[in-house]
């Protein structure tokens, strides 16, 4: 009997575990409830069984057991197992990833997961910069990556920024790090050829809207595989490929008005103000140094007013003799000629884009569309550009994948110059040269006034219809890669890159201009053609054994041509003003030649984990350079690396605050090449044309060894995440060696040069990055979170050739604007110039720190000084270099509104201010307009507390050294991006068939926290401010649909 | 599969067999120096580099010009702040104003002459010489002990004063960059320029006016350098020697009265012995030219007023209302009837020689010079010969009508150097005659509007003076530590 029932009983069971029944369901998001098609679901235990989800997120299974386990997994969503348990219907909420450890991201020559990388390296998600109205990526950036500054150099649209990750590595060569999309490096920089009248920067081709992540490699072990290209850190920027599903369209539409700048930049007195320090400027002179009577002083005075100024139709009167009196009549008395509004404008950005993406299993495909415009704050500077953008990959077959990444860009630049150029720099014309009181036009005849100003400005209205610049650009990128999947684990990958930037500069004169005016006018147009080349392939194997070993090897070679073609003709004596081409000219010059370099690579890398737990990876890149003599030719980079997953040991476990522990280490070699293309041959040029006829000569003395600038780089993170991941973190600390590097040695005058380029100097680079980020409040309707990154560089020159100083002075502008030192054991941006002691309280002069054995005249706080300049002894006076810098990053996202606050901030380090001597010019120049803060500061006897000395026009050289009046503290907080966007509800979007509709305003650069505040204190990467456009503050509207 | 590996053997055969010329690129615009100069026509491009370099705005361009002028109290300047006052005001310090321009340009020429030298005798030992390189050979000497002889006064004290003390550093042949030269003696510098200028004379060309010399150095250039040097070192007969070559040559003739303006706006006229040609797109430094400084402020574009003729200078020439040489000047910006603004570099018209008022060539040396080097020489040599001295001097002092001629017995060394200021005016000699005679210098300060106190220097000066001479660029002396305890005393 109990056989029986036994039996029975197994039967039913049997049956039951054996029973088939169908199951289906539907798989959603539980952020918005939206289907998520393609979503795998495997059945546990089983293996050829599985499903995926229609574009309903529907599936089905018509023969499962019911006891089976379904799997069902997502990219980027959290995986659930869930019994069937009997049930016919099972629904499924997958919620989104937080563990961002799985995240994939972009590496040299391959992926990795964020949480097994060895090496330092971070990204920047798009949405992290979308709404930031840039032209170019790299100025969304700032703040956002620890060990990165990012620096502009002018605030003109289209202009170049400059990039410096973990600090300054070479005094000669580059310190901008490779640029690299879609896996080829790329062109980078600057393509313009009109030297000081513009930049434009060639990163801008690629639209911001387009970039997926961009991932910024900052050690040897992320970045040797570039090997003698990546000392100073790579940045890859990823292209967007389409999600697999229905086809996306994207529709994004922007405009915003820069109306002001940021901060205020060298704001001018009124023009009672300048005339009073003018007069004030001649009498001081007569009365303090020449010791006349004040009569005598005023007539003086009054006499350079009215000859400086009776032209203008304005007179002069000081009937006291003093400046108490001075009073401007006049035809013209009390109009002024309002400049800034005639030179100034409010800038416009407006950009418009669409995209259309999809995927399926087969093809993935994104092109995008867009438009953008920038018309600048100068009336002049205007910006445009189109891109396009098609990236497509297409299976074919089993086992071979092929891309193509096609992107064509145009733009076109009407800039200005940005140098000390006192006729063509409007700024610089708007904040010192152009008085109130000069007029557009003559005040007795009415025509325009051409005469150049008493201050050496020109007359920017009559003269802005004379002159035209453009800068147009096409860039033409083509990445064709095929991937074959030779055996599970094997992959071939090879890529061809053909990156084609064609600029084209237009600089014409006519003969009404001051510059052409002497050649009856002339016109050039220049044509620079950069092609680089690239073949890039390489062998990739993984494999896993016994389930706790897992190695990869990466094996291949890389060839690089590159080539710069110029060419440009000019004409002067043109036919007419209506006509601005060479073909009308009377006389002709013309110029071409081409430059190029080439690289060959072998490269390869070994990766071995063991359980998941133990990381050990080792590169080795062999790099030979045409930039290189045979001798030196071939180099070699290499990199070892390891990282240690702590939270999967067994002693972590119960450590549940801990969700995530990484510790890793790196040590390597990489290198930057000469910036030259010659630099190891000594050549005969041939620019000295002589009576038409060729002439040339002997132009240099080079170093047939001259070889790469190493850099040594050692590394060492933790990386944390506590409370399930709701902070994450990551502490690291690098050193960098950089040694052979580039100098410019001195040498005698007598041997015809003053200069070769030799390897001699060694600087070294360390310190400290922090990256952390948390979500405070993390709520279904409320989400806050806040990121912090800070960085400490010290960037010390630890060897110089023969420990000879060099003085060198900040290249930016021609204009040796500030002045520098390397001195073995001080910083690579050590400021040099005297030591100014203030301004003496009872007689208004300038007091210099002797800092020599020279008898001092007085004292300052128990210091020997002195009131002449000549006898002091210039000396380091500042470090550029921040003790701390980095940004702060906060969002609150609740329901469909978010606000998204970017701070960047730099504490500690100087600037140096190159225009002060300029507009706070102590009476050196004797017609040029000063600021507001001279005028407040000054020395006079009512105010002897005063920061700045006594003006008087006797042309003391005082205020044109290089010294540490110039010097202000940098630190500054800089509300850089404010973001507020709502995302409207999908019930109502729905119904008008959009997916998704959003509007955001944003803000550009809208508060800044400065310790000095003349200025703007975001400068360029020379820690300097001349008289190049500052930065605005931009507001943004802008609104997004997706279809 | 097997496809893929035979395309990977491919690919990597033709990788490594295309390996080095893949990576040897040449620069398209430039040429190994060492085998620059293989032929006669290289030399010829290497001269022609070399006389362009020449005609550079820190040397004979301008900078040397306004140099000789602007300290020889003939210039004047009205306001301050106008760019070179330093150079009138004396403002120099071994690291502000030291115009180590002269200094870094003038080697650099002098490295490019020393190159072409030693590489036609290179030619030459090889048994492949010619008359053509011989005389690209001469042009190059004669122009090195030309610009020795500027250096050698630009940084040393005058030969008269103290030849032993210390000159420039004597350099014959391109230098390592490791050299670290020091200065050679005054004495020595002369007698090597005078070395040169020997080796040079036979075999230059003698030609006058043709292609190949118009703009070049011909023999009588060499001439004229010579009785250039021995008047300053104080050799008369040599002087008086050398210039009456080229007098009596006949090749070349003084400008009529009538002509006299006009010269200014020729290229190449009958005075000229060696004249740096400038041309548009060449040399032409446009606003920034010598022309243009000297013009009166306002008179064109682009025109400043940088200097003008002192009180002094127009006094001389108002001896004579009637002198040709107030046809080449202008009224300046002070009124309208002081005529100190100078117009030799732009020409009367304003058309300068090409028909633009920057691109003039430069004068470097005329025969009038020639001829008041032999009345000086005659007059001052230990036996002295009026006669000449007084029948050169005519020649130029016939320029002033009005004036009697001199004669023997009224002829003085004073008339003959006043002619020479006179004639000479804005061609860079003044300063450096007047330091050759040991003369006190005295600088119409006074002109200056509304008036300054020059702090650099007292209102006279003389030769005694420490910034009477340059001093050695502060960079030369960092890179060069050798020479840096031989900085001129004073600096």
């Amino acid at each position: 009997m109990k056989k029986t029932i036994l039996f029975v009983l197994s039967l039913l069971l049997v049956n039951m575990v054996m029973a088939q029944m169908k199951v289906t369901g539907r798989v959603t998001s539980s952020e918005d409830g939206s289907p998520i098609p393609y979503a795998n679901i495997q059945v546990k235990g089983v293996r050829g069984v599985g499903a995926t989800t229609d574009l309903e997120g529907r599936y089905a299974f018509d023969n499962l057991s019911k006891d089976a386990v379904l799997i069902f997994t997502y990219i980027g969503f959290t995986s659930q197992e869930i019994p069937v348990n009997g049930r016919a219907v099972i629904d499924v909420s997958l919620a989104t990833d937080a563990l961002n450890l799985e995240e994939v991201m972009v590496v040299a020559y391959g992926t990795a997961k964020k949480g097994t990388f060895t090496g330092a390296a971070s990204v920047v998600k798009n949405d992290a910069i979308k709404d930031v109205p840039t032209l170019s990526f790299e100025n969304a950036l700032n703040g956002k990556v620890a060990g990165v500054q990012i620096s502009s150099n002018s605030g003109q649209a289209g202009s170049t920024s400059s990039i410096r990750v973990r600090g300054i590595g070479s005094m000669n060569a580059s310190n901008e790090p490779l640029y690299v999309v879609d896996g080829v490096p790329v062109v980078s920089g600057n393509v313009s050829n009109m030297g000081n009248y513009t930049s434009s920067n060639v990163m801008s081709t690629i639209n911001p809207s387009d970039i997926e992540s961009i991932t910024i490699l900052k050690d040897a072990a992320a970045s040797s595989l570039y090997g003698s290209r990546a000392a100073n850190g790579v940045i890859m920027i990823t292209t967007k490929r389409g999600k697999l599903g229905r086809t996306n369209i994207n529709f994004k539409a922007s405009v915003g008005i820069t109306p002001s700048f940021a901060t205020d930049n060298y704001e001018a007195a009124s023009t009672e103000q300048q005339v009073e320090m003018y007069y004030e400027n001649f009498w001081n002179a007569d009365i303090y140094a020449y010791g006349k009577t004040s009569a005598v002083a005023s007539t003086n005075a009054l006499k350079q007013l009215n000859n400086r100024f009776n032209k203008h139709g304005y007179t002069f009167t000081a009937p006291d003799n003093t400046v108490k009196s001075l009073t401007i009549g006049g035809d013209r008395a009390g109009k002024y000629f309002d400049w800034e509004s005639e030179l100034m404008r409010t800038a416009v950005y407006q950009s418009y884009d669409l995209s259309v993406s999809g995927a399926t299993e087969a093809s993935n495909y994104y092109t995008s569309l867009s438009y953008t415009k920038d018309m600048g704050r100068s009336v002049i500077n205007d910006f445009d550009r189109i891109t396009g953008r098609v990236n497509l990959t297409q299976k074919a077959g089993k086992y071979v994948d092929f891309t193509t990444n096609i992107n064509v860009a145009k733009s076109g630049k009407t800039g200005f110059n940005d140098s000390r150029a006192t006729g063509n720099n409007y700024f610089l014309q708007s904040r010192n040269l152009l008085w109130g009181l000069y007029w557009p036009t003559d005040y007795v005849t009415g025509l325009p006034w051409t005469a150049r100003y008493g201050s050496y400005a020109y007359n920017a209205v009559y003269y802005n219809n004379e002159w035209e610049n453009s800068s147009k650009t096409l860039r033409i990128s083509a990445n064709e890669a095929i991937t074959v999947n030779l055996l599970p684990g094997l992959t071939f990958k090879t890529i061809f890159s053909y990156d084609n930037t064609q600029t084209n500069d237009h600089i014409y004169y006519s003969a009404n201009h001051f510059t052409g005016a002497g050649v009856g006018g002339s016109v050039s147009e220049m044509s620079a053609t950069n092609t680089k080349l690239v073949s890039s392939s390489t062998l990739n194997f993984n494999k896993e054994f016994a389930k706790k070993h897992n190695i990869g090897v990466l094996a291949g070679w890389e060839a690089e041509s590159n080539r710069f073609d110029y060419q440009r003709a000019s004409g002067t004596n043109l036919a007419t003003s209506v006509l601005h081409t060479v073909a009308t000219a009377g006389k002709l010059d013309a110029t071409a030649y081409y430059a190029g370099n080439s690289m060959l690579s072998l490269l390869s890398r070994a990766e071995y984990n063991y359980d998941n737990r133990y990381y050990f990876s080792g590169s080795y890149r062999r790099d030979g350079s045409s930039k290189l003599g045979p001798a030196a030719r071939w180099g070699n980079f290499w990199s070892v690396a390891g990282s240690w997953r702590i939270d999967k040991e067994m002693f972590m476990t119960n450590l549940d605050i801990i969700s995530s522990l990484r510790l890793r280490g790196s040590y390597g070699v990489n290198g930057t090449l000469p910036s030259s293309n010659d630099g190891w041959r000594t050549l005969s040029t041939y620019p000295n044309k002589y009576m038409e006829m060729p002439g040339g000569g002997v132009s240099n003395i080079a170093d047939p060894i001259l070889s790469w600038e190493t850099s040594y780089t050692s590394n060492i993170a933790l990386e944390f995440g506590l409370l399930d991941q709701r902070i994450t973190g990551t502490v690291e600390y690098f050193n960098r060696d950089s040694k052979d590097l580039l100098q410019d040695v001195p040498i005698s005058g007598v041997t015809g040069f003053y200069s070769t380029l030799k390897n001699v100097g060694e600087i070294n680079n360390n310190g400290i990055e922090i990256e952390l980020s948390g979500d405070i409040i993390k709520t279904k309707d409320l989400n806050w979170s806040l990121g912090i990154t800070a960085s400490t560089v010290k960037s010390t020159v630890t060897k110089l050739y023969s420990g000879q100083d060099i003085i060198w002075y900040d290249p930016t502008g021609d204009d040796a604007r500030a002045k520098f030192i390397y001195r073995e054991g001080q910083s690579t941006l050590a400021l040099y110039g005297l030591e100014w002691a203030g301004v003496e309280d009872e007689t208004g002069k300038n007091v210099w720190f002797l800092n020599n054995d020279k008898t001092a005249t007085t004292t300052v706080d128990g210091r020997p000084a002195t009131y002449r300049y000549q006898d002091a002894t210039e000396v380091i006076i500042g470090n550029v270099h921040p003790k701390l810098f980095g940004g702060i990053n906060t969002e609150l996202n609740w329901k469909g509104l978010s606000l998204s606050l970017n701070f960047n901030y730099k504490l500690g380090g100087y600037t140096y201010d190159a225009a002060g001597r300029d507009v706070s010019d102590d009476g050196y120049y004797w017609e040029r307009i000063m600021s507001q803060n001279q005028f407040d500061n000054r020395w006079t006897p009512e105010n002897k507390t005063a920061s700045l000395p006594q003006r008087l026009a006797t042309d003391m050289e005082d205020v044109n050294q290089k010294s540490s009046r110039h010097m202000h503290k940098a630190d500054y907080l800089r509300l850089k991006n404010v973001t507020i966007g709502y995302t409207i509800p999908k019930n109502i979007t729905n119904k008008v068939k959009i997916s998704s509709a959003r509007v955001y305003f944003n803000g550009t650069n809208l508060w800044t926290l400065a310790a000095y505040k003349v200025y703007d204190p975001e400068v360029n990467a020379f820690g300097s401010r001349g008289w190049e456009m500052p930065l605005g503050k931009t507001y943004t509207f802008g609104v997004e649909f997706n279809f | 599969m097997k496809k893929i590996n035979i395309l990977l053997i491919v690919l990597s055969i033709v990788l490594l067999s295309s390996c080095e010329g893949f990576l040897d690129v040449k620069p398209s615009n430039s040429t190994d120096a060492e085998t620059s100069i293989l032929t006669a026509a290289d030399a010829k491009v290497a001269i022609g580099g070399l006389m362009r370099k020449m005609a550079s705005s820190d040397y004979y361009g301008r900078n040397f010009i306004m140099y000789g002028d602007a300290k020889g109290s003939d210039f004047a300047i009205a306001s301050q702040g106008r760019g070179l006052d330093a150079l009138y005001v004396f403002n120099h310090s071994a690291t502000s104003n030291s115009y180590s321009g002269f200094w870094s340009q003038l080697y650099h020429n002098i490295l490019q002459a020393n190159n072409l030298i030693m590489n036609i005798e290179k030619i030459e030992a090889d048994g492949k010489g010619s008359a053509t390189l011989s005389e690209y050979k001469g042009q190059a000497l004669t122009a090195r002990a030309l610009m020795y002889f500027d250096l050698v006064r630009l940084y040393g004290k005058p030969y008269n004063m103290d030849k032993s003390s210390l000159g420039v550093p004597l350099v014959l042949e391109p230098l390592e960059e490791t050299a670290q030269p020091t200065r050679a003696s005054v004495e020595a510098v002369y007698t090597q320029i005078l070395k040169d200028l020997a080796d040079a004379e036979p075999i230059l060309s003698k030609a006058v006016g043709t292609v190949a010399v118009k703009g070049f150095i011909n023999y009588y250039a060499n001439k004229a350098v010579q009785a250039r040097v021995n008047l300053a070192m104080g050799k008369y007969p040599e002087a008086l020697a050398a210039a009456e070559t080229i007098i009596t040559s006949n090749k070349y003739t003084l400008y009529a009265n009538d002509k006299w303006v006009k010269s200014w706006s020729t290229q190449f006229d009958t005075e000229s012995i060696f004249e740096l040609a400038v041309y548009q797109n060449e040399a032409d430094l446009l606003t920034g030219s010598l022309g243009y400084y000297l013009l009166r402020k306002g008179k064109i574009s682009g025109a400043m007023g940088w200097f003008m003729a002192s009180d002094f200078y127009i006094n001389r020439l108002k001896e004579d209302p009637t002198d040709v040489r107030w046809g080449i000047m202008d009224y300046d910006e002070t009124s309208s009837t002081r005529f100190g603004s100078c117009l030799k570099y732009t020409g009367a018209d304003l058309k300068g020689d090409k028909g633009f008022p920057s691109p003039v060539n430069i004068k470097v040396i005329r025969l009038s010079e020639m001829y008041l080097i032999a009345a000086e020489a005659a007059f001052s040599q230990s036996t002295p010969d009026k006669v000449k001295a007084s029948t050169y001097l005519n020649a130029i002092r016939k320029r002033a009508p009005a004036l009697a001629a001199s004669t023997s017995t009224t002829v003085t060394l004073d008339m003959i150097i006043d002619e020479k200021s006179k004639e000479l005016f804005a061609e860079g000699q003044r300063y450096f005659d007047l330091i050759r005679l040991n003369r006190t210098i005295t600088f119409n300060d006074d002109f200056i509007k509304p008036a300054v106190i020059i702090t650099h220097r007292t209102v006279s000066i003389d030769r005694t003076f420490y910034k009477a001479i340059l001093p050695i660029p502060k960079g030369e002396m960092d890179a060069n530590p050798a020479i840096a305890s031989q900085q001129n005393p004073g600096y």
